[in-house]
């Protein structure tokens, strides 16, 4: 089981989804917990039985696809994917749990199926054409479940969020099919393979081009300034399933692609385009922030700072040494669980009153004490505060980043000030003071299937910000790999002093150690 | 004194007619048999046009087999060529005819299939169009084509609608138009070089390094103009949409993709041979007119209101994508060609049975035309098989993996980038993005909105049998499991296009 584990958790929720057509609508609810907590179980498993002291990819599986053009399917997990696939398959479980009562709760259960099977298949996916297959299939489902289930102004919302990203990832395939070449030149092979990609070292101006390329794609799904556009359109109008997958996990494909393709495959490049990339991740980081303070709509304003954290995310990441790219790959997973868990609570409130509005709101703390409790403990997580779950991943994003430069970092870091106004106005707006409206008076707090989802989030959120190492050690060990591929790959003398050489500080450490004895 | 003609047969190679011959004496046995019997059901004509088409299909692959054993063989004075183009093309072209032919069948009376002649017709069309392909000889092309159109625009003008009547006299303006700039072109090309075989032009063209370049430039323009109708290349498309929207549904799928790839393999003889020889003017030309071709079709089809003129300027943007094969002209391209159109005849003959079946007899209330976009709208709701089938077709249009045209889109951009063609390639990709619109535009109706226009009964199947239901049975299994065939599928195509010498 254990050598094709992989495969059987991508196809498995396909599978049932496709079985799911034949259950009865009355059942399909148990239905899906059902198969979304045998695909939990299944990546708890496999995070059991990976191996943290490897680096490179584990359970890999090959099969042969059209091999006279080099597409294989390739797919292995390391340290860096396994994580964001728990995660998935978490979001999945507890989103299906959770749902409240829809129409076609069928077909809202079948698409969200179809949609892990391609979350966890772009995580998995090691040939660069498998990747786009998944990434580019995702949009239908989300497509789907944003238009049907929206709100008024959801066909425009879905549309948009599905055109902008499939432009974003026509030029990154075609990034990809220039790879491809590249390795057809110096090979006299086809070849598609990430890992085979990895041992190219292009030219600088190659790379700049390349990179430029797969930017387009990536950055439009994180969604970066000023691509961004389409994110609070598709929060806004998307029901509170839709925006908790979405943010939790569809948005870290995004992140996940920069960690995995544009930093080893082009090194040089992506120092040439650090300051430019940090410049703009700060923007986001910043504008983002302050468009949330304006916002009337809870939700907009989780949405809105989703993405300025995002931003906090891709600084880590380009920070380009161990400690960003590990801290902005925790970040992933505690934003997920955080700003998942946030959209969760505002569909919570919102299934109450109808509105998103926060002047509708006011003293919901006396009306909802559990309620106002557990988005309380969120919301001081998405503001970082120390020993949450979010504090660790910005720490180490931002202290990767000082490494580089000083001042950017102290922007970002005061941009994350900014983040706690937004966060604590919008909370005292809707929970303190007095419960002025006449609906507020008597609304129910948490019910019992609301808390099956939030009390596990809330549990993550303090455990992993108290102790982070279960997750932080196999991250740590795939980054460094990362790095030191970067390093031995790039060529410029910026690039090599940029990008830390590893091996040379294990020599140090131990010739230090040897001194000690 | 003439001294008699004296030639072995063995050297006319006669089987090389074979293939086309088939239909032809199909066709002739149809009208015999109606001469016996008429006023036969259609079901009867339907089966045997089937089985003549299945009998030619294995001629096809006996030549298939005779030409990797021998390579390109040529018969009655060197004018049939057999070579890999030709039977890569006829292959598509008479299975697209396999797969077209069973629509007849439909639940509505329609009287074109009523009249033996269509079917005729039907089999003299895919006879035309095999010379067509199967030949270097340029008078042939001319008949060959001729032949074909000409049963064409009655196929259509059999259509019952006041529309079909407009469409065929259009197509065939056009038409005779085209045929008339072809003639005038290989007068050209006569004058410059003394043969109308291909290579033959090819040959003395470069012996005297193309020093009438002008008068090359002239032959160029007008076989150009030509097949720019025939293709419906930008600015020579203006019938495309109309012609589409006055034939039967059926009927224009099948012209969204026989007719063309006839004249696509016609074009790849002529114009190859002319930009590898460096007529720079040629591939300006040619550039210019694939990115106007794919892009001014995407943004007509992004307003139209009605889905099957959208599909018709759909396939011009696509036929303008291909296209681009034949400008980037390496082995790549010209196999990725073919590769494309094959997983294209299959989506697209799917969407286009899709409307077929739907399509009711007299057009209802509130609806503006035979398949407005209205029409489908919620359709989710009525018949979610109906509507997953069609959003599926859409997607696969749309170049959305894993389904069939991706793996065409793929292999197409990648031989642009391969042939050094980068801008191109972009253009190609981001023509993708914008055909994305309106293909979704129609999943946006049939997935998001509720029904508008109250029918009676199930719309999606008004028209629906079941060998149109088995029509697209094979059309979505094509699109779905396309990446299963892809490897063979492609290496046998490259095979073919390598040992032609394209």
């Amino acid at each position: 089981m254990l050598d094709h584990i992989l495969s059987i958790l991508i196809f498995f929720p396909a599978l049932a989804a496709i079985l799911g057509f034949v259950v009865h609508k009355d059942s399909m609810r148990s239905y899906g917990v059902a198969v979304s907590v045998i695909e939990f179980a299944l990546a708890l498993f496999l995070w059991y039985s990976f191996d943290d002291g490897v680096a490179g990819m584990q359970f890999m599986e090959q099969m042969a696809l059209i091999p006279a053009f080099g597409i294989n399917y390739i797919v292995g997990v390391d340290g860096i994917s396994l994580f964001i696939v728990v995660l998935a398959a978490f979001f999945t479980m507890i989103g299906i749990a959770s749902l409240t009562d829809t129409k076609d709760v069928k077909n809202m259960i079948i698409t969200l199926l179809f949609l892990q099977m391609t979350m966890v298949g772009v995580f998995f996916a090691l040939d660069a054409i498998v990747f786009y297959l998944f990434w580019e299939l995702s949009l239908v489902p989300m497509l789907y479940i944003i238009g049907a289930w929206g709100g008024p102004r959801r066909i425009y919302a879905s549309v948009k969020f599905f055109l902008y990203t499939f432009a974003g990832s026509l030029v990154m395939l075609v990034g990809m099919l220039f790879m491809a070449y590249f390795y057809y030149q110096a090979t006299g092979q086809w070849s598609f393979a990430l890992l085979d990609w990895y041992r190219l070292i292009l030219p600088e101006n190659y790379q700049l081009w390349l990179f430029v390329a797969f930017f387009f794609g990536f950055a439009i799904k994180v969604p970066m300034f000023p691509f961004h556009t389409w994110l609070p359109y598709a929060h806004g109008q998307a029901p509170t399933i839709g925006s908790v997958i979405l943010a939790a996990i569809l948005l870290k494909m995004g992140t996940y692609a920069f960690i995995r393709f544009s930093l080893p495959l082009f090194p040089d490049a992506a120092v040439y385009f650090m300051y430019p990339i940090a410049t703009l991740a700060i923007i986001m980081i910043i504008y983002t922030a302050m468009v949330a303070y304006a916002q009337k709509d809870v939700k907009q304003v989780v949405a809105y700072s989703s993405v300025s954290h995002m931003g906090v995310i891709v600084l880590g990441t380009f920070a380009l040494n161990v400690e960003g790219i590990s801290g902005s790959i925790f970040l992933m997973i505690a934003h997920g669980v955080v700003s998942g868990a946030l959209f969760l609570l505002v569909g919570v409130i919102y299934d109450r009153r109808h509105t998103k509005m926060m002047d509708q709101f006011g003293g919901l703390a006396s009306v909802m004490p559990r309620f106002a409790t557990i988005f309380g403990i969120m919301m001081m997580a998405s503001v970082g505060l120390p020993l949450t779950i979010n504090f660790v991943g910005e720490f180490l994003s931002l202290l990767g980043f000082y490494q580089q430069s000083h001042i950017l970092t102290l922007l970002a870091g005061v941009a994350i000030i900014v983040g706690a106004i937004y966060m604590l106005s919008a909370y005292k707006k809707m929970f303190f003071g007095e419960v002025t409206i006449e609906e507020n008076k008597n609304l129910p707090d948490v019910n019992k299937r609301e808390l099956i989802a939030l009390i596990p989030l809330v549990i993550i959120t303090v455990w992993l910000g108290i102790y982070p190492k279960p997750i932080l050690g196999p991250i740590n060990t795939s980054v460094e790999s990362v790095v030191q591929l970067m390093h031995e790959k790039a060529q410029t003398d910026e690039a090599k002093k940029r990008i830390p050489n590893l091996a040379e500080d294990v020599v140090v450490i131990k010739t230090s150690q040897r001194e000690a004895h | 004194m003439l001294s008699p003609v004296n030639i072995s047969m063995e050297s006319l190679n006669l089987m090389t007619l074979a293939p086309m011959l088939i239909p032809i004496i199909g066709a002739l046995l149809i009208l015999v048999m109606d001469l016996f019997k008429s006023g036969q059901d259609k079901s009867m004509y339907v089966m045997i046009s089937l089985l003549i088409l299945g009998i030619d299909f294995a001629a096809l692959l006996e030549s298939a087999g005779v030409f990797t054993k021998d390579g390109t063989v040529t018969g009655v004075f060197d004018v049939m060529l057999i070579d890999g183009l030709a039977i890569l093309s006829q292959f598509i072209i008479v299975g697209a005819s396999m797969l077209f032919i069973p629509l007849a069948l439909t639940q509505k009376r329609f009287h074109e299939f009523a009249y033996p002649e269509f079917f005729a017709l039907f089999l003299f069309m895919i006879g035309g169009f095999q010379f067509m392909v199967a030949t270097d000889n340029l008078i042939l092309v001319f008949v060959g084509l001729e032949t074909a159109s000409l049963a064409l625009y009655t196929l259509i003008a059999m259509h019952n609608r006041d529309k079909s009547f407009e469409a065929a006299i259009k197509y065939f303006t056009m038409g005779a138009l085209a045929a008339g700039f072809f003639s005038f072109g290989s007068m050209v090309f006569y004058a410059l070089t003394g043969s109308i075989e291909i290579n033959q032009i090819a040959t003395v063209l470069a012996a005297n390094n193309y020093a009438d370049i002008g008068f090359v430039l002239v032959g160029v323009v007008f076989m150009l103009a030509s097949f720019g109708f025939k293709l419906s290349m930008v600015p020579f498309h203006t019938w495309t949409p109309d012609v589409y929207e006055g034939s039967s549904a059926a009927l224009a799928g099948y012209m969204s993709i026989v007719p063309k790839i006839a004249a696509f393999v016609v074009s790849m003889r002529l114009f190859e041979f002319l930009i590898h020889s460096g007529v720079v003017w040629l591939e300006v030309v040619l550039y210019i007119s694939v990115v106007i071709t794919m892009t001014m079709a995407n943004i007509w089809a992004l307003v139209q209101t009605d889905v099957k003129r959208m599909l018709a300027y759909s396939s011009i943007s696509h036929a303008g994508f291909v296209m681009a094969a034949i400008l980037i002209g390496t082995t790549q391209s010209n196999s990725a060609l073919f590769f494309y159109w094959i997983l294209f005849s299959f989506t697209n003959l799917g969407s286009f049975t899709m409307l077929w079946i739907s399509r009711q007899k007299n057009l209802p209330a509130g609806q503006s035309s035979d398949h407005s976009f209205e029409k489908f709208s919620g359709l989710v709701k009525t018949s979610p098989l109906a509507a997953s089938i069609m959003g599926l077709f859409m997607l696969s249009l749309a170049g959305v993996p894993p389904f069939a045209l991706f793996w065409g889109k793929i292999y197409m951009i990648s031989s642009a980038v391969t042939g050094g063609y980068t801008v191109l390639a972009l253009i190609m990709a981001l023509n993708s993005a914008i055909a994305g619109y309106y293909y979704l535009k129609l999943i946006v109706y049939m997935f998001m909105k509720e029904p508008v226009i109250v029918h009676k009964g199930d719309i999606s199947a008004t028209n629906a049998t079941l060998s149109l239901k088995t029509i697209i049975g094979f059309a979505v299994v094509g699109t779905i499991f396309a990446l299963i065939v892809a490897n063979p599928l492609l290496e046998f195509i490259t095979t073919f296009v390598y040992n032609s010498g394209y």
